[in-house]
């Protein structure tokens, strides 16, 4: 059974309309970083391509674009009576809609920041690289956990989505003291550091510790993925 | 079907509100093997109540049973019902066939032999390597219905089969109805057409206003049906003479003049349509129109209701 489920959930994510948005949404932070490292020899390039295009821009809204659709299309096309009339408990039904989710943004969100990460000037490129990779992969979890669940609670998910990155993510924490525990971004960026040894310090926001950022990112992807499958439990399906 | 066997569906006391709407109110009845149809006018609750008899809707109040068991939050029930929405619920993007084999998988069916047979039973086999995108509504109801009963499900919940279907293929979605319930299942079919469930349905269900108004055969539903009278609008010239004729001709309860037309009430519609041409032949009238005013399903429902 997983198989098949598997197959539709992938098939239903990397439609070639949502998988040409993100790859072209993908060209902005590598276009910037070869252009800084072409015109200024990579300086810049952590700070501005991997900081604020790839961990602040792509990796959310990338994983947002493919994660609401998990459940959001099955809302909309009423499909999702498909899937809940089977014998499949809903915690399968979600567990799956999320590897789905995560089989094509993980990567593709990693790969743009291993990619951007070895276009800058650090020393140790190879070990920042993977760190930034690792980071990317694992703010994807999260971000997938959230939005799959926003999805599914929500016919305006994109709304939601865009509204929870630009106003929270990018400005609330910065502004609210403490709030920095309270962010994906932030998780991502503090496993990156703390991966890695010392190239990344140009990152703005403070970070917080490996194991606190680990456990934060933990917190997030179960804490909703747990509200997912119990809304999915709970709900009525047009 | 045996009254004495234990129902394969059982509701007591079943209610869904939706804010201060009820859509289904009090209802309680149990279904037996063979086939079932519920009938009412669109917005009577049928929908609501097959959802919550499948598990897709928690009940408000009440209870409901599906082969002994609680449906809502029992997944490993589905292996034995078969549910096929009112909604055109598919994935464009798959062919016929794999589409079927999906729910297929989806249900445990291992066999591709049944995914044939089910494609097959719906008499899409030249069709099924087509993706289903591109089929008429028609097809894609009856690749619906391949994929309900692929995993040969002993409830099967229909909801609206057959929108869409042409006379051919209503026809044959009968027969193969029947041919499924002749095996001991219990199949339940929803319809606001009464003619549509008439010779399927052993048993009709009818639900009004999200009550259940009235259970029987179609013979039962159908007399009380005939029975009611009906309000039609006669358009003639010499107004006056035509209402004095219909009256004293007596196949009219009541008459009255309106600023363009006859408003009767009939309670034999038949003798009615024979009656009024010859009237108006000999009052010299002329007929512009002569139209039901009240046949609509709700009226036709309430009737029965309230009778």
């Amino acid at each position: 059974m997983s198989g098949a489920l598997l197959a539709v959930a992938l098939r239903q994510a990397a439609s070639p309309g949502r998988l040409g948005l993100i790859l072209l949404l993908a060209l902005l932070p590598l276009g910037i970083a070869v252009i800084l490292r072409v015109a200024a020899g990579g300086e810049d390039v952590i700070e501005v391509a991997l900081d604020l295009l790839v961990i602040g821009l792509f990796l959310p809204i990338s994983v947002m674009t493919v994660a609401t659709t998990a459940f959001g299309n099955e809302v909309e096309d009423r499909t999702l009576g498909l899937l809940t009339t089977k014998p499949a408990p809903r915690a399968y039904i979600v567990l799956v809609k999320l590897g789905a989710t995560l089989a094509i943004t993980a990567p593709l969100s990693a790969g743009v920041a291993v990619v951007v990460t070895l276009l800058g000037d650090g020393e140790s490129a190879a070990r920042t690289a993977v760190a930034a990779g690792v980071g990317a992969a694992l703010g994807a979890l999260a971000y997938a956990s959230i939005f799959t669940w926003a999805g599914l609670v929500t016919s305006r998910a994109l709304g939601f989505g865009l509204a929870y990155v630009l106003l929270w993510e990018a400005l609330m924490v910065s502004l609210i003291d403490g709030a920095r525990f309270l962010s994906v971004r932030n998780y991502a960026k503090s496993i990156m550091q703390g991966l890695e040894d010392g190239s990344l310090d140009v990152f703005t926001q403070t970070p917080i510790e490996l194991p606190i950022a680990l456990a934060g990112i933990a917190i997030v992807t179960v804490v909703f993925t747990y509200l997912t499958v119990r809304r999915l439990n709970r709900m009525d399906v047009p | 079907m045996s009254e004495q066997a234990a129902p394969v569906i059982q509701i007591n006391g079943l209610s869904k509100w939706y804010g201060s709407v009820v859509a289904v109110n009090d209802v309680s009845l149990e279904i037996y093997p063979g086939v079932t149809g519920i009938l009412g006018p669109n917005g009577a609750g049928k929908t609501t109540l097959l959802h919550m008899m499948t598990g897709l809707a928690a009940p408000s109040e009440g209870e409901v049973r599906v082969l002994g068991q609680e449906v809502r939050g029992n997944p490993q029930l589905y292996r034995r019902i078969g549910v096929m929405s009112e909604h055109d619920a598919l994935y464009p993007f798959m062919s016929g066939k794999e589409f079927v084999a999906l729910a297929a998988k989806l249900q445990g069916v291992k066999s591709e032999a049944a995914v044939d047979q089910a494609v097959e039973d719906v008499g899409l086999t030249e069709a099924k390597d087509r993706k289903v995108g591109g089929y008429s509504r028609g097809m894609r109801q009856r690749i619906r219905l391949a994929a309900t009963i692929v995993h040969d499900p002993e409830v099967l919940v229909l909801d609206e089969p057959l929108n869409g279907a042409d006379p051919r293929q209503r026809i044959h979605f009968g027969e193969l109805v029947r041919e499924y319930a002749a095996g001991g299942k219990t199949v339940l079919i929803s319809s606001h057409i009464l003619e549509e469930v008439e010779s399927l349905a052993g048993q009709i269900l009818l639900m009004v206003s999200g009550k259940l108004a009235a259970a029987g055969n179609y013979r039962t539903i159908r007399e009380k049906l005939d029975e009611r009278p009906f309000k039609v609008r006669v358009v003639a010239s010499n107004q006056r003479e035509m209402a004095a004729a219909l009256l004293a001709n007596g196949v009219v309860e009541s008459v009255s003049l309106e600023d363009d037309a006859i408003d009767v009430l009939t309670g034999n519609i038949g003798e009615f349509q024979t009656t009024v041409a010859r009237l108006a032949q000999e009052t010299g009238s002329r007929l512009y129109r002569v139209e039901p005013l009240d046949d609509s399903l709700e009226s036709v429902f309430t009737y029965v209701v309230q009778g």
